[in-house]
């Protein structure tokens, strides 16, 4: 018990007192080093703690209650793991200039992104978020260049309004409830007055973290900017607050919202197909990947929607939510950092290295025996027409086999810009193991981590034969599609 | 002891007054060292006896009026007396120092103190309407010397312009007096009163009461009749300013309040006591906007006076026609406006002498940096300014706010917007000066500094009348102690 | 005279008297001066603390005696005045500290020390004041007693800011005197009680008392900086940093909110002023305010206005607070008090580095600041997301706070206000700290001045990073006994008690 509280707290502690070392100066080269040290603790935590785990404290802002469950711990593995692999990145990645100050704004970050995994009280919750938020700005700005502070700018003005939707939902919801734990909220949701209201309050306020379609604009231009490792845990983690927030805040299970499901569905449908168009169109492969992640998050918003429109599903629908979080994090923190990775001299180096970046990439399009393969089959599995009643159900099966035609697509474009802005030249250790970790969590550790339990059935690689095809056509249609566009290109 | 302290008031200044006139500035100095220690000691013993036993009649070497000379040693006189002795005190002391030994006019100053101080008291003490003309014209006559004392052709003119007014103001005064006593064959104030209570009223007795109101008003320079005040006081050697506008012009407005508070009940009218109240409150709001315009520093303070002076004339609509405990209250918001306006106004004048004296010009302009390096004597100058404005905690608001209460309590609400507008015009032309000594100007201290004791003074003084407002409850206590006990 | 009815007196007099014998130092005694400073502050912090122990005990500290016939005057310590007290006393001392070190070889220390004790005492009174008669004798007091503060530089803009203070606030000192001599004429002597007077009033009172509730919020309003009555405010930041700090924090904007929260609470009743229909007005007002401020502040370039119009859209966070009627609301209102304060006071402290240290005064100054001035920065760093309302900080805990009791009462439009104003505060804090910390440094700083080892004198950055640090206390440990939080929670629960 004490262990487990001392565990709780130091999770949050050790990035808020590592900001010690930024006292003097002369520590900052110490202080680089301890970036990968910092998210120790929460994975430790994530891996051996179970899912009853809990701290309370009673004197924290408005009584605190922190803790993990199900659901929170497959976040916290993730969070702390991308983290981890970035920050080792980061040692190798970062340059002198201005270093004390990133190692500042990383831990804050860091601190509150993994915070807000954690707090089960609303106010420690939207604490935590607001410091991620804001500590984020000093990621994303670092570089000072005006690109990056129009992008600031942008980011800034967005999460500020959506901090305030999530503050005005959050008030009403907790009004409404007369509790200050998250877990009563969305009971008291189901039955507000103005149910509408909260709930749209709390989808606009967590989505622009989220990346839902129309409120992404920052999206784009932010991941892009920042220093690759910030971009990795931007696009990998920091994303994945947003949905973690409508998680833990919307009614799921509660009421069975078809009008709500059906909005969300098309929105999730819109995020996925718009940020392949958009995303093929761009020069940059982070730009590329911003939109893949907007994509993404699309089919998980998809996810969202089914889970909102009926309650039976809501439970199985978060347990494949975590897993797909999981592997989209690992998988997209993984290709982040490899566009700062130079290309060895040799030829056959360069074709591994080609390779082990491609092969996130496929997965993320739903590659067999990939996490991508995984999380699909078990999506797929539940999202059956037959499953849901509301009048975008039918139509589920076909929208997200068109997302995978779009993320592959997204793939190959990246792929390709990639390869022009890549240069030869040789790699900082830090930053090849930071990078390898990412890699192998990816394609490897992911099937280690702890899942969420409710995933159903389990039978993956049998499973997997057996669905090949259907998990593999979409990604010779978008190859076959890529191809004639490599060629009309070509020929112009 | 009675007998004593007495005769101690009344004739040892006309002693002194002698004396010091035989004698040079500074042996006549050390004279009156001696007989302001007597006098102070003399009018604290008489005070506490008054607040220990109460007051009471006192008919001096034992004949009745007409032929006697009355006294009425009551509350409102002891403390009158005691504020005489306070602040002339510091006057005498404050000019023993200021006033320079060197020019020979300047030992007229002592004789003509003493005979102010041995009026004033005659006309706190006098019981009946001749006796209080004596002492009226004692103190106008010194007053004048007092003035003509600066010594320049301004000086004199202001003087005799001053001479002009009081002798006129006197005689009103006396024509009413005349009057009165060709009425009813007495001057004792009680005497008429009696008789008027027994129903003997006449008509037509209206006209001798409003001449002398006339006159008093005069003296008092109430608005519109005030022109010959500022040109005095503001002339005048600091001590004398103070003087003059803290207890001479006191003196007259006293005689007046206590006519009308004895006859003004069944002689007035409600059209005359709101007339008058309505020139107070102009006096209030033109000498205050006066005060304001005034390039000299002793010119404000000197139309302050006027506005201050302004408050006292509310005293007769708030006593006409009211309840007696309005009317109580009325009396004793006037009664600490009075005092507290004393202290107040005599820390002025000889803290904006100290001021003066200090950057060697009379002009508010050139107080620039004055706070810097005469923050002691420009303190005083701004607590006696608190006083004015009427901000708590001084003798000025509690005085302010029992006049609020009395016209809130009567119905006249109208004189709330004198008060409070008065106020903060006052604090305008305070604030003005404070303005003027907070400009950093120059950089170097190129002021003369006055001695110590010429800075404590006015300081002194200003604290007193900032801590009046604290202790106003035991001090109108004494003041409203009736002089019902046996006469003596 | 037992302890009870001294510990008031002792509390007010260690300031008073520390004023007097500071006027008489000679101008050249600096070290004795800063002795007998932190020596009368640290001791009066004592004394309050006393208190605030045994006022939660229930215990009763009073002094009392008759002033003028009919009107008292009544110091008396309860949990409402140990609110503010406990505040002023803390903030005193820090800004003592600060002030030696701002004012390090300026002429005038005397006079300037004199009249900030006064100041204090003044504040001190205010909060102690028993009835409202007392509490107008301090008012006016703390009014004179800022002036020379404000005009402490002699500039003509200086003295022209202390001008126009002395007009707004002497002319709301009248009306509220008005409001206070037609209150007694109507009900005598009314000391300061829980749960009001006019809970049942005859229906013919409710007229004249609606007046008088009108004007005194007029007069109180003044120095709250209630619109339209706020015109002083930006132009007193002239004045040197502490004094800014102060007038800001808690001497004279407070003095106004503070007054109001007596008045709503103690004279009228919470109930009876919602009856009356006296606190929807009010609302109104303090709505108007809080955006105007903000969106006022928007629009400055110098540093200083910027925080002074922040601080007109703070002040009446609390007087909005009040209007919410519900013990949930009106306790976020209260602890506004004390969070706006300590929050304020680290922004001017703040500033004031920048201006001493840096010589810089305008906000486009400030770029690259955060490199040269890490401390300070930090520090205006947090109290600038203090005011935007980001948690965990003391903000958070008022906007939260706030928002639950007005959704408890039904005024919903509220919350629509507050995330309004905070969207207008990060609006024109957020750039701040861009520049702070993500500019680069383009022109050499106007007029710099080095003072070793640390980015500025010790007494000028500690007091700011102590505040911020207290801010961020203030909020994280809300819920325990004795946090501002607690404390307003436990004013509003015997405020309704009776």
């Amino acid at each position: 018990m004490f262990a487990s509280n001392l565990l709780l707290l130091l999770v949050i502690i050790l990035p808020l007192a590592s900001l010690l070392l930024a006292l003097r100066p002369d520590w900052q080269q110490a202080y680089r080093y301890c970036l990968p040290l910092l998210p120790l603790p929460a994975l430790l935590a994530g891996l051996t703690l179970g899912p009853d785990a809990s701290l309370e404290l009673p004197g924290l802002l408005l009584g605190g209650r922190w803790g993990l469950d199900e659901l929170r711990q497959v976040f916290l593995v993730l969070t702390a793991t991308l983290w981890l692999v970035a920050g080792v990145f980061a040692v190798g990645y970062l340059k002198v200039h201005y270093l004390r100050r990133f190692c500042v704004f990383w831990a804050l970050t860091l601190a509150g992104n993994l915070g807000l995994v954690m707090a089960q009280d609303i106010a420690s919750f939207y604490s935590f978020f607001a410091l991620m938020t804001f500590a984020g700005y000093g990621l994303v700005v670092h570089e000072g260049t005006g690109e990056a502070n129009h992008a600031g700018r942008v980011y800034l003005t967005m999460a500020v309004v959506g901090e305030m939707a999530i503050l005005s939902g959050l008030l009403m919801a907790a009004q409404q409830a007369g509790s200050g734990l998250l877990a009563d909220l969305p009971a008291a949701v189901a039955e507000a007055d103005r149910r509408w209201l909260i709930m749209l309050l709390l989808l606009s306020g967590f989505g622009v973290k989220a990346g839902l379609p129309l409120l992404h604009f920052w999206l784009p231009l932010a991941h892009p900017v920042a220093p690759t490792p910030a971009s990795a845990v931007l696009s990998g983690a920091m994303i994945k607050a947003g949905l973690l927030g409508w998680l833990v805040t919307l009614p799921f299970g509660e009421v069975s919202l078809p009008g709500w499901g059906n909005a969300l569905v098309i929105l999730g449908a819109v995020g996925s197909l718009g940020g392949a168009v958009l995303g093929v169109r761009q020069r940059r492969p982070k730009t590329v990947l911003a939109y893949s992640s907007i994509s993404q998050m699309g089919l998980m918003t998809l996810m969202v929607g089914a889970a909102l429109a009926n309650t039976e599903y809501a439970g199985p629908l978060f347990a494949v939510m975590a897993l797909y979080v999981l592997h989209h994090g690992l998988a997209k923190g993984s290709l982040f950092l490899s566009t700062a990775m130079a290309l060895p001299a040799g030829r056959g180096g360069q074709w591994l290295l080609w390779l082990l970046i491609a092969l996130p990439g496929l997965s993320l399009a739903g590659l067999p025996f990939t996490s991508g393969a995984a999380s699909k089959l078990a999506m797929k599995e539940l999202l059956k027409p037959g499953n849901f009643e509301f009048a975008m159900a039918p139509y589920l099966p076909m929208l997200m086999s068109a997302g995978a035609v779009a993320t592959m697509l997204l793939v190959w474009r990246f792929l390709w810009v990639q390869r022009a802005a890549a240069s030869v030249g040789s790699n900082p250790a830090f930053m090849c193991l930071g990078w390898g970790l990412a890699t192998a969590g990816s394609l490897v550790l992911f099937w280690w981590l702890p899942w969420p339990g409710a995933v159903p059935n389990k039978a993956w690689l049998a499973t997997m034969v057996h669905e090949a095809w259907s998990l593999f056509w979409p990604i010779l249609a978008a190859t076959v599609i890529a191809a004639l566009a490599w060629r009309s290109v070509k020929q112009r | 002891m009675t007998l004593w302290l007495m005769a101690g008031l009344l004739f040892t200044p006309l002693a002194w007054a002698v004396l010091t006139l035989l004698l040079d500035f500074s042996k006549g100095r050390v004279v009156t060292w001696l007989g302001i220690l007597v006098q102070v000691l003399v009018s604290l013993g008489l005070w506490a006896a008054v607040a220990s036993d109460g007051g009471f009649l006192y008919l001096l070497g034992g004949w009745q009026a007409p032929l006697g000379i009355e006294l009425r040693v009551d509350g409102l006189a002891v403390t009158f007396v005691l504020l005489t002795a306070l602040v002339a005190a510091a006057c005498g002391w404050h000019a023993s120092i200021y006033l320079d030994p060197g020019k020979p006019w300047h030992r007229y100053f002592w004789p003509l103190f003493w005979f102010l101080w041995a009026g004033l008291n005659a006309v706190w003490l006098g019981g009946d309407l001749f006796n209080l003309y004596v002492g009226l014209e004692l103190i106008s006559l010194a007053a004048v010397g007092l003035v003509a004392l600066g010594g320049q052709a301004d000086a004199l003119r202001a003087a005799i312009r001053y001479l002009m007014a009081a002798l006129l103001g006197s005689l009103a005064y006396l024509l009413g007096v005349a009057l009165i006593y060709g009425q009813f064959g007495t001057l004792s104030l009680a005497g008429v009163t009696e008789l008027i209570n027994s129903g003997d009223v006449q008509s037509g007795l209206t006209f001798p009461l409003i001449l002398m109101l006339l006159g008093l008003a005069l003296k008092t320079a109430l608005f519109p009749m005030h022109g010959w005040l500022p040109p005095a006081h503001g002339i005048a050697k600091s001590p004398v300013s103070a003087l003059l506008s803290a207890l001479v012009v006191k003196a007259s407005f006293y005689i007046a309040a206590r006519l009308w508070l004895d006859l003004g009940g069944d002689l007035g009218g409600y059209a005359l006591a709101q007339l008058i109240g309505v020139l107070g409150s102009l006096a209030v709001i033109w000498g205050s906007w006066l005060a304001f315009r005034q390039a000299k520093l002793k010119q404000v303070v000197a139309y302050s006076s006027v506005a201050q002076i302004g408050y006292l004339f509310l005293l007769f609509p708030l006593t006409w026609g009211v309840t007696d405990a309005i009317s109580q209250q009325a009396q004793q918001g006037i009664t600490l406006q009075v005092v507290s306006h004393a202290l107040a106004k005599a820390a002025m004048f000889l803290a904006a002498g100290n001021l003066i004296m200090s950057v060697g010009s009379n002009r508010v302009d050139a107080l620039a940096g004055v706070s810097r390096f005469l923050p002691f004597s420009l303190f005083s100058f701004g607590l006696a300014g608190v006083s004015l404005m009427g901000l708590p905690p001084t003798g000025g608001f509690a005085a302010k706010w029992l006049l609020l209460q009395a016209s809130l309590a009567s119905g006249q609400w109208w004189w709330l917007g004198v008060l409070l507008a008065g106020g903060l015009l006052s604090a305008a032309y305070v604030f003005r000066v404070y303005r003027a000594s907070f400009i950093e100007a120059t950089d170097t201290d190129q002021f003369y500094h006055p001695s110590r004791s010429l800075e404590v003074i006015p300081m002194i003084l200003a604290l007193m009348s900032l801590g009046l407002g604290l202790v106003a409850e035991p001090v109108l206590s004494v003041m409203s102690l009736p002089f019902e006990g046996a006469s003596q | 005279m037992t302890l009870s009815v001294l510990m008031p007196v002792f509390a007010l007099m260690t300031s008073l008297l520390a004023s007097v014998v500071l006027f008489a130092l000679p101008e050249k005694g600096h070290r004795l001066r800063t002795i007998i400073n932190l020596a009368a502050a640290i001791l009066k912090i004592a004394l309050v603390g006393v208190m605030i122990w045994g006022v939660a005990q229930g215990r009763e500290y009073e002094a009392a005696f008759t002033m003028v016939p009919g009107v008292e005057f009544v110091l008396r310590a309860d949990a409402l005045s140990m609110l503010f007290a406990g505040l002023s006393a803390l903030l005193w001392l820090l800004t003592t500290i600060y002030a030696v070190g701002y004012l390090e070889d300026s002429p005038n220390r005397s006079r300037f020390f004199g009249f900030f004790s006064l100041c204090v005492a003044s504040t001190m009174g205010i909060a102690l004041a028993g009835n409202l008669f007392t509490f107008f004798l301090f008012y006016e007091m703390l009014t004179l007693s800022t002036y020379p503060l404000v005009v402490h530089r002699g500039t003509t803009k200086a003295l022209r800011a202390g001008r126009n203070y002395i007009i707004y606030t002497l002319t709301g000192g009248a009306v509220l005197l008005f409001a206070i001599a037609w209150l007694h004429g109507l009900v005598g002597d009314l000391r300061f009680q829980e749960g009001g007077y006019f809970s049942d009033i005859d229906p013919s009172m409710q007229g004249p008392l609606t007046i008088i509730f009108v004007l005194m919020i007029v007069g109180l309003g003044v120095k709250a900086a209630l619109v339209p009555f706020h015109g002083w405010l930006p132009q007193a930041m002239v004045a040197p940093a502490p004094v800014s700090a102060l007038l800001h924090a808690v001497a004279v904007v407070k003095a106004g909110a503070f007054g109001i929260i007596r008045v709503v609470f103690e004279i009228y009743g919470l109930e009876a002023a919602k009856d009356m229909g006296l606190l929807a007005g009010l609302s109104v007002v303090a709505a108007f305010t809080i955006i105007y401020g903000s969106t006022r502040a928007l629009y400055q370039v110098d540093l200083k206005r910027r925080l002074a119009f922040s601080t007109v859209s703070q002040v009446s966070y609390i007087v909005l607070g009040l209007c919410l009627f519900g013990p949930v609301g009106v306790a976020g209102g209260l602890v506004h008090l004390v969070h706006q304060g300590i929050m304020k006071i680290t922004l001017f402290f703040c500033a004031g580095n920048y201006a001493e240290t840096l010589g810089v005064h305008r906000i486009d100054e400030l770029d690259g600041a955060g490199k040269r001035m890490p401390g300070t920065s930090v520090a205006f760093t947090l109290g600038a997301f203090g005011m935007i309302g980001a948690p965990p900080l003391a903000g958070f805990i008022t906007k939260w706070t706030m928002g639950s009791g007005a959704l408890a009462v039904g005024m919903d439009w509220v919350v629509a206000v507050l995330v309004i104003s905070s969207l207008l505060n990060a609006a024109y804090f957020l750039p701040i700290l861009h520049r702070l910390w993500f500019a680069e440094q383009c022109e050499p700083w106007p007029h710099e001045r080095r003072w070793g080892r640390l980015e500025t004198s010790a007494w000028l950055l500690w007091p700011p990073l102590i505040t911020a640090a207290l801010m961020l206390v203030a909020g994280l440990i809300a819920n325990l006994p004795f946090s501002p939080l607690s404390w307003a929670e436990l004013i509003v629960a015997r405020e309704v008690a009776l």
